[in-house]
């Protein structure tokens, strides 16, 4: 305010003049900016509204960026677990197919499965962008460790070849009788034992059964379990006696000796001798020849099956085991293999929470979407494994036995990588991603419709329509024309002028 | 009776008119000059027995309306009063920035919230941790300029009230001045009637400042009061004081007494020596005095602790944990143990319970004040949510006594160990039930194993909301506050929660995410926004809205009511100068009758002339 000046009649006329061209100015701005105001104050009645408009904008525009760098994470995911799938379909039906042994020791399937098995790995350390995908929440390293390292160990730490060998020389025994004891026959009894009471390691002594006439077969029972088949009276001709083992991987392999006359006996025959005493020995002789080969067969294929579990077979819980030893040969237990002395396929974060929830998005105000994957789920890592020990397993060509071993290997193989219902496939998990990429879609589509409305109702809160103002401005400069003209006209009509 | 008499009579008329010419001369030379009132000539005839004797010029009259120009100085405080007010808000406005502009607070804390998006789908990005932290830094440098913004305001009104002071004295002093000057005057008198127009001036110089009541008190002389009813002016002035403070800072707030006021107040200093503080005697009401006293001391502060209770939101919010107690019995008594090691000042716990005889849901909060001076607290005005300090800086015993002497006699307070505190009941089917008991505390570490971290500090100490004698550590937060200088030191705490947390591990961010964006918060009602019956409750972000809008529609109100004051104050002022002001047409009719009547009394001079040379020739 200025002094008021009650003489200065013309400074009411000459303040409505000023006015009217700071009104023109505001006009002007308004209609160079667009915008209603530059302050809150101008904005109306609506402001607070706005204030909360524009931050519902923000945070479309962030759930957009989240949603465009999760479509990312999820479809690298995705294209990197159909060919993990694709790979384990391939390996399975390689196994399936009868192979001759080259000279290393490994089929033309078994070499694919090598390859295979780098790809795989290749594969599972996926980044999208810096990120790994396929570790959890360890997100800044590799989720699993290279092929070489896996399966030949980095010089100090063990790999799976080292503990599948190890555990080859656990369960076969110094003996190679798979870990049993066969003594001699005597007073015609045959009697087979486990070595030691609750070791893993070996066949275990599952049941024996037989038709032969005059025999009586007691067991298995006791600590160490232990069985004996005593004959009263010689058995006659065909006439059977069966022993079913457990073997490490949880398959059964039986042997069922036959009685015969023919002497020498043929495979998986005992001769009838003189008394019970002579066929007792031939029955011993049989039983000894026919463990001994299971054992260099399907046990040694089971023992490998359970070695590359034991290796693979890693959480939080779960360290990787492998014999306590050495010596291997006569071990009784299993012990952990410590991150100073065995490989750790798996590099990624390790957690007991469902591996979906290790990645997380909010891509809505309440929407949440879990895309974590960890390699070591139950059906990557099945797949893994089982190619893994495909492609390490190796056999002599010139062994006459090496068919038998290597088939007992192929079709555990086969049959793992045919998921049995219940436990997860890779295809689980692509389908968990699948439904993630689904509400993406969905959000994205919500998030434009509430785009367009709140933009449309912020417009109207915070801009100006430029027809109205320009409207406006026209009326203000006739407005401002006139009254200028006026003023004039009025300072010229005064009697001074007429004197 | 005789031509001498006709001669002196014309005589007369010339004098007369030649001081209407002076009038009309004097009249038109001011017509621009502000506090000029048009003049009138008073002028009488002079008679002897029953015959003329010519005129005589009584005085100078002012032409004005009394009762419009009292109207005029009310309005003339308002409209003063309105401006102020007008500009104060507009300039807050701008401290608030341009609506949606990159600098504006919503955009700031929008932004941060975005980048805590980002991070909390990219966790291990270190361009997404280094994005948060500049958008935090962002954040908190607007509250700090905004805050330091709203400082500089108040230190303009008090340097505005310094001003005023200073112009109020002078105005005063130049009333009394006149109002001596005029003692001797005779009424009519011509230059009385020009020191009564200056005086009118000082005194609308003066109606500008405060609300005065002006009271003629005859004989020349005018008295101005305040409308309360102190004198300000008579023959002598009173004279106001105000020592300004150059910087101020939220803390330094008004108050009645001087001792604990950190800001200048305006004192007047009476005849006998004493002073009235006119700030805590509320006798200013209106003018630009009153406009900048409502905004130093009610509508700035109001509009800090808006920015303090967002700031302090942020912070607290990012970094207390609230812990349930563990149950504990004793015999029949149950209730709960409750750990209060870590609890910082400002920090509480909270014993919920049921009182069984009237069944009511009751609880206490205890705070953590160590400043004997605020303590007690101030009430909260619930009863059945009573908030009440503990002194911790006496040990666990001490504490156990007063929590105890504030519970009563149906609760059992312990220490059975350390720092924990138990509170038992008075045991089942007893007046009381106790339902929870919990703790809140203010994480400090980084890497503690839980989500809360110390996101923003208090330079360098942690808030905690601290209660002491000087006041809340929440007062000028929004001033203090900055980004934890161990987290831009180590970017990767915004993810590890712990040692040991996996680089995408998105706890962290989802949680301070979750807490910025949903988390509802109570906010004080001090700030203006809600009343302590029912507080206001929401989101940071719905609170800053529902600051942004009262700040916008204040701003938007005083400008509304200044510009009808002005209105208001236009029209009354045309008025006044339709009665007050020179118009030249007029004067210049007067001129015409002012020279025709020269001519004519010239013409009775000449006539007797020729007349007396008659007379001679006989």
């Amino acid at each position: 305010m200025s002094v008021i000046g009650v003489g200065a009649k013309s400074q009411s006329m000459v303040q409505s003049l000023v006015d009217m061209r700071a009104q023109l100015d505001a006009l002007q701005q308004q209609l160079s900016s667009g915008k209603k105001a530059t302050t809150y104050a101008g904005m109306g009645v609506s402001r607070g509204l706005g204030v909360g408009l524009r931050s519902q904008l923000a945070s479309l525009g962030s759930y957009d960026q989240t949603i465009t760098m999760v479509g990312l994470r999820l479809n690298v995911a995705q294209t990197a677990l159909t060919r993990v799938s694709a790979i384990g379909q391939t390996v399975k039906s390689a196994a399936l197919d009868a192979g001759t042994l080259n000279a290393d020791g490994k089929t033309v399937a078994q070499e694919t499965a090598r390859t295979s098995l780098d790809e795989l790995l290749d594969l599972l350390n996926t980044k999208a962008g810096d990120r790994s995908i396929f570790g959890g929440r360890a997100t800044d390293r590799p989720a699993v460790e290279t092929a070489d390292h896996i399966l030949n160990g980095d010089g100090v730490r063990a790999g799976l070849s080292q503990l599948i060998d190890e555990r080859r020389q656990a369960d076969l025994g110094a003996d190679g009788l798979g870990r049993l004891v066969i003594p001699p026959a005597a007073a015609g009894t045959v009697s087979i034992a486990e070595d030691a009471a609750g070791s893993p390691f070996g066949f275990k002594l599952a049941s024996v059964s037989s038709t032969l006439s005059g025999a009586t077969v007691t067991g298995p029972s006791g600590s160490p379990p232990s069985a004996s088949v005593s004959l009263a009276s010689n058995p006659t001709a065909g006439q059977t006696v069966s022993f079913v083992f457990n073997q490490p991987d949880g398959t059964t392999q039986s042997l069922t000796l036959t009685a015969t006359n023919d002497s020498p006996p043929g495979p998986n025959q005992f001769t009838i001798g003189a008394t019970p005493d002579d066929t007792a020995a031939s029955l011993q002789d049989a039983l000894k020849t026919g463990v001994g080969y299971s054992a260099r067969t399907t046990l040694s294929a089971a023992s490998a099956m359970e070695a590359a579990d034991n290796f693979f077979n890693v959480d939080t819980t779960h360290p990787p085991l492998r014999v306590a030893g050495p010596p291997f040969a006569s071990a009784t237990a299993l012990t952990a293999g410590t991150a100073a002395d065995t490989v750790t396929w798996y590099t990624g974060e390790m957690a007991d929470d469902p591996a979906r929830s290790s990645a997380s998005a909010r891509i809505d105000d309440s929407i949440v979407v879990n895309y974590g994957v960890r390699a070591n789920e139950d059906g990557i890592r099945n797949l893994v494994k089982n190619v893994a020990l495909f492609a390490t397993v190796s056999n002599d060509a010139t062994d006459p036995e090496s068919t038998a071993r290597y088939t007992a290997l192929a079709t555990r193989t086969s049959a793992a990588l045919a998921v049995p219902p219940g436990t997860q496939k890779v295809d689980d998990i692509l389908s968990d991603l699948a439904s993630a990429q689904g509400a993406l879609g969905a959000a994205t589509n919500r998030h434009q419709q509430t785009r367009s409305t709140v933009s449309g109702m912020l417009d109207t809160i915070e801009n100006v329509s430029p027809e109205e103002v320009g409207v406006q401005i026209l009326a203000l400069q006739t407005r401002l024309q006139a009254s200028l003209q006026t003023t004039a006209l009025l300072y010229q009509t005064s009697l001074v002028n007429y004197l | 009776m005789g031509l001498s008499q006709a001669l002196n009579a014309s005589l007369s008329g010339l004098r007369a008119t030649q001081a209407g010419l002076a009038l009309v001369a004097s009249n038109i030379a001011n017509a621009e000059t502000p506090g000029y009132t048009r003049k009138t000539l008073i002028q009488s005839s002079a008679t002897t027995g029953l015959i003329g004797t010519g005129v005589r010029v009584e005085g100078v009259n002012r032409e004005i309306d009394e009762y419009v120009q009292r109207q005029l100085r009310v309005e003339n405080s308002g409209a003063s009063y309105a401006s102020t007010r007008a500009e104060f808000y507009q300039r807050l406005q701008s401290l608030l920035g341009t609506p949606g502009s990159d600098s504006a607070l919503e955009t700031v804390l929008s932004n941060f919230t975005s980048a805590l998006q980002t991070l909390s789908t990219s966790p291990d990005s270190y361009s997404a941790r280094t994005g948060v932290l500049s958008a935090a830094q962002a954040l908190t440098q607007t509250l700090n300029s905004t805050s330091n913004g709203i400082q500089a305001l108040r230190a303009d009104a008090e340097a505005g009230l310094s001003d005023a002071a200073n112009a109020a004295n002078d105005a005063m002093q130049h009333i009394a001045d006149i109002n001596r000057q005029l003692g001797g005057m005779s009424p009519n008198d011509a230059a009385a009637a020009a020191l009564k127009d200056q005086r009118d001036s000082y005194i609308d110089q003066l109606s500008q400042l405060m609300d005065i009541r002006v009271v003629d008190s005859g004989n020349n002389q005018v008295s101005v009061f305040t409308t309360s009813g102190v004198q300000l002016a008579g023959v002598t002035a009173a004279r106001f004081s105000f020592q300004p403070l150059g910087t101020l800072t939220p803390n330094s707030l008004y108050d009645s007494d001087p001792s604990k006021s950190g800001v200048g107040t305006l004192m007047l200093a009476t005849a006998n020596g004493g002073g009235v503080d006119l700030i805590a005697s509320n006798a200013i009401r209106s003018g630009r005095i009153a406009g900048l006293i409502e905004m130093r001391d009610q509508t700035l502060p109001q509009a800090q602790s808006q920015l303090d209770a967002i700031a302090a939101a942020m912070a607290s919010s990012l970094s207390d944990k609230t812990t349930a107690g563990t149950a504990a019995t004793s015999g029949a008594q149950s209730g709960f143990d409750v750990d209060l090691s870590g609890i910082l000042p400002g920090n509480t716990f909270k014993v919920s319970y049921t009182d069984t005889l009237t069944n009511t849901q009751r609880s206490i909060t205890f705070v953590r004040v160590d400043d004997p001076s605020a303590l007690p607290l101030k009430d909260s005005g619930d009863p059945n949510n009573r908030v009440v300090g503990v002194n911790f800086s006496a040990g666990m015993t001490s504490v156990q006594n007063q929590v105890q002497a504030a519970l009563g006699g149906y609760f059992a307070v312990s220490n059975p160990s350390g720092n924990t505190l138990r509170i038992l009941d008075d045991g089942a089917g007893g007046s009381i039930d106790i339902g929870s008991v919990t703790a809140t505390k203010t994480m400090t570490g980084l890497s503690a194993g839980s989500s809360e971290l110390p996101f923003f500090v208090d330079g360098p100490d942690f808030y905690s909301g601290a209660i002491t004698g000087q006041g809340s550590q929440a007062v000028g937060f929004a001033a203090r506050v900055s980004v934890n200088s161990a987290l831009l030191a180590d970017p990767s705490k915004l993810v590890a929660y712990q040692a040991g947390t996996a680089a995408g591990d998105s706890a962290r961010p989802d949680f301070l995410y979750q807490q910025l964006t949903s988390s509802s918060l109570r906010f004080a009602p001090s700030t203006g926004i809600g009343t302590a019956a029912s507080p206001f409750q929401g989101t940071i972000g719905s609170f800053l809205s529902q600051v942004i809008s009262s700040q916008g529609e204040a701003a938007s109100a005083a400008d509304r009511l200044s510009d009808g004051q002005n209105v208001v104050l236009n029209a009354l002022q045309q008025r006044f100068n339709d009665g007050a002001g020179v118009k030249i047409d007029q004067e210049m009719a007067n001129l015409l009758n002012l020279q025709n009547a020269y001519a004519a009394n010239a013409r009775v001079l000449s006539a007797v002339k020729e007349m007396f040379d008659l007379l001679s020739k006989i």
